[in-house]
């Protein structure tokens, strides 16, 4: 048996080129604006918990020694894109395990740090070492999807334009003008078939969340919430040979186990924020998200199902292609924007009645896997 | 009465010594593979264990010359120029990357191709008589 845990707050920046910001400059406001508005006192929290892929030694200790909050144990997670995520996952099972009642999970990036370009992965990969890069990988998953189904390259830029149509009404998104398939169509080629606008923007970030438990909450009073309703982990399994990059196992293994968990499936989901690095990657999700049982992924894309009105809103914070992608920071962005939604706070962008949402970020780059790490989270409003 | 036993030493593996992926072997330069001795996993480059059965008995092969190409991308960043690149699985279930030629017929997936070695640069390209 397992307690129950809850995102009492939620608080981020706006993700952009924050030049003049460190990693503590990025993180601490939002870090105070959440501890506020979950009415939580230092004394109140029990762990920390740090999800970044870059920030070097200590990055949550630098963080939070800035509110003078120290002595709780701090977990720095990296896990690439998951790494926020992952820190949700594990401050959410210490609560479920009932080692904890309050955690603080922070998601921090500052991508600016490198100077443009794509992001650096481990010089100690084999696929590393002969030139492979984040967009070369979801670019062949494109190649071989275009080749395999009816889709085309149009499709792909549908999915740029849903994003920026969402991240238009969304004040947290680094990119807030909209864009038509023609101009996607037309910019910069990065790996073919993917042009510039088909790919997510390099940017700083940071978001914050606490988590709660059931008797934590109520001394709380938190007024409205969600509850989590399950938190799944999974890492990618080498394959030698031939892999299928359209049915990454991965997010397919993860989805399958948080369905099971929340008790729900796929229809009964008013959102979700899934991980369109690329926006290739958006179809494939809805494949692996149990989504095209009666429609395939282009047509709920063409049809506009997965927008505002539609049959579930994928993304409505204009997704890692709109809102950005500062790595570590999105798991936990993600975790925002369901927060926001299921509590009525998502002001232009809000789903009606929302009472269902899954947030999901993979993290890659490593040769043999199809994604080093998989987190897919569901919550309900509570 | 106690026991004593002496705790294995592990050793080091000096995986940083065998970079490249093209090797000579007596039937020409081909992509080096590992194969365990154990099991019989085919693996692209030079190993030591044995991702499947975990055995450390495992031997340098020449990996064969042909193989179909399973995905591909022309890529515009990273490096100056246009740089093509994609996966090729290996006949006899062995994936690798690889830069590929592009001849007078595009790309696309499912070509059947083999592999060309110009100097210690190798690279795949469309099959002849294929
Ligand atoms: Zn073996």
């Amino acid at each position: 048996m397992t307690d129950s845990a809850f995102a009492v707050s939620a608080a981020m920046i706006p993700f952009g080129k924050h030049r003049s910001s460190s990693y503590v400059g990025l993180a601490v406001s939002p870090l105070i604006d959440a501890l506020r508005t979950a009415g939580v006192q230092k004394s109140d929290v029990d762990a920390v918990y740090v999800g970044h892929s870059y920030g070097g030694m200590m990055t949550g200790q630098r963080i939070t020694k800035e509110i003078g909050l120290g002595t709780v144990p701090t977990v720095n997670v990296d896990n690439a894109c998951s790494s926020g995520a992952t820190a949700i996952h594990e401050a959410y099972t210490a609560i479920a395990q009932g080692l904890i009642d309050v955690a603080v999970v922070i998601g921090v990036e500052k991508l600016t740090q490198f100077g443009g370009g794509t992001l650096p992965l481990s010089p100690e990969d084999r696929e590393v070492k002969q030139g492979i890069v984040m967009p070369a990988v979801y670019a062949m998953r494109a190649t071989r999807y275009l080749y395999e189904t009816d889709a085309t390259v149009e499709d792909l830029a549908l999915v740029s334009v849903k994003a920026r149509r969402h991240g238009a009404l969304n004040p947290f998104a680094q990119f807030r003008q909209e864009v038509t398939v023609e101009q996607v169509l037309a910019a910069r080629p990065v790996a073919d078939p993917l042009t510039l606008l088909m790919c997510c923007p390099t940017g700083d970030g940071a978001a914050v969340v606490v988590l709660a438990s059931e008797r934590a909450r109520n001394r709380l009073g938190s007024p409205r919430g969600m509850r989590v309703a399950a938190s799944v982990l999974h890492s990618g399994q080498v394959e030698e040979g031939f892999r299928d990059m359209t049915k990454p196992e991965i997010s397919y293994q993860s989805a399958r186990d948080a369905y099971a968990q929340a008790g729900i499936g796929p229809d009964d989901l008013d959102m979700i924020e899934l991980h369109d690095a690329f926006s290739i990657a958006e179809l494939v999700y809805y494949d692996a998200f149990g989504l095209t049982e009666k429609q395939s992924a282009v047509s709920l894309l063409r049809e506009g199902r997965t927008t505002f009105g539609g049959d579930v809103v994928v993304n409505p914070s204009g997704g890692l292609l709109a809102k950005g992608h500062p790595v570590g920071a999105s798991g936990v962005a993600q975790v925002a924007e369901a927060f926001w939604q299921l509590s009525g706070q998502a002001g232009a962008r809000q789903i009606e009645d929302a009472r269902w949402a899954m947030t999901h970020v993979t993290g890659g780059g490593t040769a043999g896997l199809d994604h080093g790490a998989c987190t897919i989270h569901i919550f309900e409003a509570a | 009465m106690t026991v004593h036993t002496e705790a294995p030493v592990s050793a080091t593996i000096a995986d940083l010594e065998s970079d490249g992926l093209l090797g000579t072997f007596p039937q020409g330069r081909r992509l080096v593979g590992t194969v365990c001795d154990h099991c019989g996993q085919s693996m692209i480059g030079t190993r030591i264990v044995c991702s499947r059965c975990v055995g450390r008995e495992v031997s340098r092969v020449a990996l064969p010359t042909t193989g179909t190409l399973y995905s591909f991308t022309r890529l515009h960043v990273g490096g100056e120029g246009v740089r093509v690149i994609g996966y090729v699985d290996l006949d006899g279930d062995v994936r690798t990357l690889a830069d590929l030629r592009e001849g007078g017929t595009p790309l696309r997936p499912d070509t059947r191709v083999e592999l060309g070695v110009e100097g210690d640069d190798w690279f795949f390209a469309a099959a002849a008589g294929e």
